[in-house]
């Protein structure tokens, strides 16, 4: 109750933040379901904003709006596009806050028959109160709140044993948003081997039964009215659009970050050495337009979304063989992260924002031993800082900075010391300082990019073109700690069973 | 909540760190109180508070010293004394180096960009952080040295989190806290017996706000009562000193308007008529004090000419203060006839360390006395703000925060705080901060684990006059809070809620004042004893000291019988439950029926202002 008082202080105080488009892209779904006919839904394109998200999320705004429309019937107006009187940040922002009691719901069942109470509470506050939420939901505005709610009910009642329930939820959350699907392997074979099949291998032919039908009755439920209007091709058309380039406005930071990075700097050294390498001039053109806009590299061979796909799944197939053959609980959590991050790390146009994927799963095995509670610190902490760039506007980031910092310094002191163990060999103190370093390195990179503006305007003009260096530097060094992240993860997860057992472990 | 969290924190390990988290956490707080909207924002040509401030950093650090108070008064000219002119003079200086649009002059008028205004909330934050967070830190440690760890860390929250000055300061836009954060400074060094600091800093106080005058009776009778106190020699001494500090920062502060720098001796007049506007009204808006609830039966201002106001507020302020200083006067006194010889002799014993000594008897009446007498400004000085509020609200909160949730300061502590923070409610929702006031009083009593409704729901039981008191105010400000959205005030009264605001507060605030008298008494009474003159026959009560014990306990119990006697009995009071064990751990030290110092534990800091006497066989 006084975390829920606290975090709704805060999010009320954030009220009047700055708002993203996306608060006027969700007003704009409001006034789509509100006033056409389901059957003009995904048709509609009055705004530019038109409804790309599952029917589910189509269904939910209709219920939003029936409120929205007896508070302020200007915030259903489909034409009044823009609309930021104060009743419609009011009454969008209370409804982040309110469907993201699902989440704190959720996470109050976790500590209740967790295996250690005192941690699961430290955990489930810090996910309650997590800087990606703040900074995501209530400042920039979107409902992750509530659907990670959903996702946290479904890996709660896996661990509970019901399965099926599991099953059924996360069907429903990927109608709500189907970047979910970067998850979906996990379940699959998580369910597949542990619900479906009996641990001898004998099908369950009762089970998979139940669980497939669950499934479809809530596909159906939710295709079922765009399916009798054939509207599925539209519909398919809106959810996914694979016009977009590789890297998103800004790169997330992930593996093709990197690989940006690498091919930027092979082209100055081409360039200044003069050395006879294929060129691409298109890829020329792409740098001197900074961040914006689709990739294309100058040295480096092109990626298609092909090569992007297939080493995602490669990399998930290792993992999804190793959950085959130790379907547990912990298992599962740790296979779902992985799936998450491995999509995010390799996937063709990943948005900064699905780094919540990583962090919120990660957070859940953050107490299980001292090498979980390292790579969870890295990822965090490279996660979250790869969000700051979300806010631009000089208040909020400076907000967002302190937030994070104190968010933070509550979780890393209680649980580190919780899980602290004596170094095995000089190799792994070694490894120690780099990564401390590493984490000491954002708190300069932090200064760089608050200094960056001032010393820029400073030096005068000869600056321009450089104006996405401090989100370049961002982007690249988030990216180192989110592959090592994943590297240490991958490790962890294949080496389980020999090395790793944490209190997870005690869960079937 | 806040009790809970800093148990939490204790037993986690992260005791070392709890007050850089406490501090951040709340910078935190106050970035994003910082987000809203502040006093005038988009309201030409005036604009508010906020572009008040901002102003005079833009003449300050445009334009020499003797035109600060002259440039242009009616757009929002300078009329807060020097230190605050300095102090906008700093800002104006990194504003200028930072962005020179930020405070060019005049053009920069209403200038409302999203970077000037972090850098004018940074501003508030940093002085906060740099003044008063460490003042608030200091007393924490020092008023509060006998209790546990986890108290002192509680206290601080307490302290941090509190929604009145944080709305005014960081959501409407004001320094009070550096106002505030130097008389704290000034009440530390009076706690550990540096009244020459204590002066400095009262000083420099009411430089920055010359508000910060609602105190001087308390600090002024509290000093003299220590020269009293110290004798002809010693306290002589000590008056010297004092009034040389205090001339020489005044001196100081004013440097600029004085002759060798300013080119006339009327100089100086200018400065001062700015800070002392009398030529205005008796109350502006709607301020929940004497005069303006009055006014409502009484038309003070068409009954009497405004001279006669003025000195109406005048007496009235000095008839509302005297009882404090009268009762520091004579405990001092009193003091001072029962203990004549043994004070000197303690003076002389005690030359290594002489004035963390003897000043300490009436150091627990301080908080009590300036309560009283900021609330008597308050309620019946002229030309009060309601964000006025917030000077007497100090001394309560510093209180209310070392006390236990059962006592009866606690109630007084918790009720006067939101009844204030209630008082200011017009103030913030013109300003758009609704939002924020019921947010940060919702966590502050959450905070603090107050719960108004439980205390309405349960005001039958009768248990004592405050929570009576506490049930039918917060009835009556809920029923405001519902009323005010459906019913629109007739035309003929539109400030018809304003004035009920009054109405409910100002009783309050009476009460308080009244309370404040009440403790002053109680206090004197656990100083000096029962019936004071009694002298010899009366129990004394034997003060702990309230010094870092761990400097002065292994001194006093091994000094020689004599010594310790007399350090026992002026050592002073001790401000918690720690001290009773202590008390009783000494009295064994001390030889049974060779003295009449008598144990008594006086924990005025918990509430009951009880004497406990426990007789030795003698």
């Amino acid at each position: 109750m006084g975390y829920l008082i606290l975090s709704t202080v805060i999010k009320v105080l954030l009220f009047p933040a700055y708002r993203s488009t996306d608060f006027e892209v969700h007003r704009n779904w409001l006034a789509i379901t509100h006033s056409l006919p389901i059957s003009q839904w995904y048709y509609d394109a009055t705004s530019q904003w038109t409804l790309d998200y599952p029917p589910f999320f189509a269904y939910f705004e209709k219920i939003l709006s029936i409120p929205a429309a007896a508070i302020d019937a200007r915030i259903v107006d489909l034409n009044n596009l823009n609309y930021d009187s104060w009743s419609v940040i009011v009454y969008q922002r209370s409804t982040v806050i309110i469907t993201e009691l699902v989440l704190g719901a959720a996470l109050l069942k976790f500590i209740r028959s967790a295996v250690d109470p005192p941690t699961q509470r430290i955990i489930s506050a810090s996910l309650f109160l997590h800087p990606g939420f703040l900074i995501i939901d209530h400042i920039h505005f979107q409902y992750n709140g509530f659907m990670f709610g959903i996702l946290l009910w479904s890996i709660l009642m896996a661990r509970n044993g019901k399965k099926l329930m599991s099953g059924i939820l996360f069907a429903v959350l990927l109608n709500f948003k189907h970047i979910y699907m970067y998850l979906a392997p996990a379940y699959f074979i998580y369910l597949l081997r542990s619900f479906c099949l009996s641990p001898s291998g004998q099908v369950e032919i009762k089970n998979f039964l139940a669980l497939a039908n669950a499934v479809i009755v809530v596909f159906g439920v939710s295709l079922a009215p765009f399916a009798l209007t054939g509207q599925i091709q539209q519909l398919l058309s809106r959810l996914f659009p694979f016009t977009r380039g590789l890297n998103h406005a800004y790169w997330a930071p992930n593996a093709w970050a990197l690989v940006t990075a690498a091919d930027r700097i092979l082209l100055k050294y081409v360039k200044s050495t003069g050395k006879h390498i294929p060129v691409n001039l298109a890829g020329v053109a792409s740098t001197s337009r900074g961040l914006v806009g689709d990739t294309v590299f100058a040295v480096l061979p092109n990626v298609k979304p092909i090569h992007t796909f297939t080493i995602t799944i490669a990399l998930q197939s290792i993992i999804l063989i190793k959950l085959w053959f130790h379907p547990t609980y912990k298992s599962f959590v740790t296979a779902l992260t992985l799936c998450g991050y491995s999509s995010y790390l390799f996937g063709w146009h990943v948005h900064e924002k699905a780094v919540l994927l990583i962090l919120v799963p990660l957070s859940l095995l953050a107490a299980e031993r001292h090498a979980y509670f390292r790579t969870f610190v890295i990822a965090t902490v490279a996660g979250v800082f790869s969000l700051f760039p979300l806010l631009f506007t000089p208040a909020e980031s400076v907000v967002e900075v302190v937030y994070s910092i104190v968010w933070f310094a509550m979780i890393y002191l209680p649980l580190s010391k919780r899980v602290y163990e004596f170094p095995k060999s000089l190799s792994y103190v070694i490894l120690d300082i780099i990564e401390k370093i590493y984490l000491g390195g954002f708190l300069v990179l932090q200064i760089f990019v608050a200094l960056f503006p001032i010393l820029s305007r400073r030096k005068g003009a000869d600056a321009s073109g450089m104006e996405f260096l401090p989100l370049m530097v961002t982007s690249v060094y988030c990216s180192i700690g989110m592959v090592w992240g994943f590297m240490r993860l991958i490790f962890i997860y294949l080496h389980e069973d020999t090395a790793y057992q944490g209190q997870l472990s005690t869960i079937q | 909540m806040g009790r809970r969290w800093i148990r939490w924190s204790h037993k986690r390990g992260m005791r070392s760190s709890l007050i850089g988290l406490v501090t951040f956490a709340c910078v935190f707080l106050k970035l994003g109180l910082g987000l809203g909207p502040y006093s005038g924002e988009n309201t030409p040509p005036m604009y508010g508070d906020y572009e008040a401030q901002r102003h005079w950093m833009e003449i300050t650090v445009n334009l020499p010293f003797n035109e600060w108070y002259t440039y242009d008064p009616q757009y929002w000219g300078l009329d807060y004394p020097p230190l605050t002119a300095y102090v906008s003079w700093i800002c104006g200086i990194v504003a200028h180096s930072i962005n020179p649009s930020w405070v060019a002059l005049d053009s920069s008028r209403g200038i409302e960009t999203a970077g000037s205004k972090l850098f004018m909330r940074g501003s508030v934050i940093a002085f906060d952080t740099l003044v008063y967070v460490p003042a608030l830190l200091l007393f924490s440690r020092m008023w509060f040295v006998t209790r546990s760890k986890r108290t002192q860390d509680l206290a601080f929250l307490h302290l941090m989190l509190h929604p009145a000055l944080l709305l005014v300061d960081f959501g409407h836009f004001q320094y009070n806290s550096v106002m505030l954060g130097l008389m704290v400074m000034a009440l530390n060094c009076f706690a550990i017996g540096y009244d020459l600091a204590g002066a400095f800093f009262f000083v420099l106080s009411l430089g920055f706000k010359q508000m910060a005058l609602y105190y001087a009776p308390a600090v002024g009778s509290f000093l003299l009562a220590k020269c009293v106190l110290l004798g002809p020699k010693e306290g002589g001494r000590l008056f010297v000193r004092l009034g040389l500090i205090t001339i020489a920062t005044f001196t100081v502060l004013f440097i600029p308007w004085i002759p060798p720098f300013s080119s006339s001796t009327r100089a100086i007049l200018v400065p001062i008529s700015r800070i002392f506007p009398f030529a205005r009204g008796l109350f502006e808006d709607k301020v929940a004090n004497f005069w303006c609830a009055s006014n409502i039966v009484m038309k003070w201002r068409k009954l009497a000419a405004q001279a006669i106001l003025v000195k109406a507020a005048a007496v009235l302020t000095l008839l509302g203060f005297l009882p404090s200083v009268a009762v520091i006067g004579k405990v001092a006194w009193e003091l001072k006839t029962l203990i004549p010889s043994e004070a000197e002799e303690g003076s002389k014993l005690d030359d290594k360390q002489p004035s963390n000594f003897s000043n300490t008897p009436i150091l627990p009446l301080l908080p009590y006395a300036l309560l009283n007498s900021s609330m008597s400004f308050f309620l019946f000085s002229f030309q009060v703000h309601e964000k006025t509020i917030l000077l007497p609200l100090m001394p309560l909160i510093l209180l209310f925060a070392g006390a236990t949730p059962d006592s009866e300061v606690f109630q007084w502590g918790a009720l006067g705080s939101n009844v204030a923070v209630f008082s200011m409610w017009p103030l913030l929702k013109k300003e758009g901060l609704a939002l924020q006031y019921f947010a940060l009083t919702l966590l502050w009593n959450r905070l603090i684990g107050y719960n108004p409704l439980k205390i309405m729901s349960t005001f039958y039981s009768m248990k004592s006059f405050v929570h009576v008191l506490s049930a039918g105010a917060y009835m009556a400000i809920i029923f405001l809070h519902l009323l005010e959205p459906i019913i629109i005030p007739p035309a003929r009264y539109p400030d018809l809620f304003p004035v009920l605001n009054v109405l409910v507060s100002t009783p309050v605030f009476v009460c308080l004042w009244l309370w404040s008298i009440k403790c002053c008494i109680q206090v004197s009474w656990a100083v000096t004893g029962p019936s004071g003159a009694g002298a010899e026959s009366i129990d004394r009560p034997r003060f702990s000291s309230i010094v870092s014990d761990t400097n002065e306990r292994p001194s006093s119990f091994r000094a020689p019988i004599s010594r310790g006697v007399v350090a026992d009995r002026v050592r002073t009071i001790s401000l918690g439950p720690a001290h009773g064990k202590r008390a009783r751990r000494s009295s064994t030290h001390s030889v049974p029926g060779s003295t009449s110092a008598l144990p008594s534990s006086v924990s005025i800091f918990r509430g009951n202002t009880t004497v406990n006497d426990r007789m030795p066989d003698s």
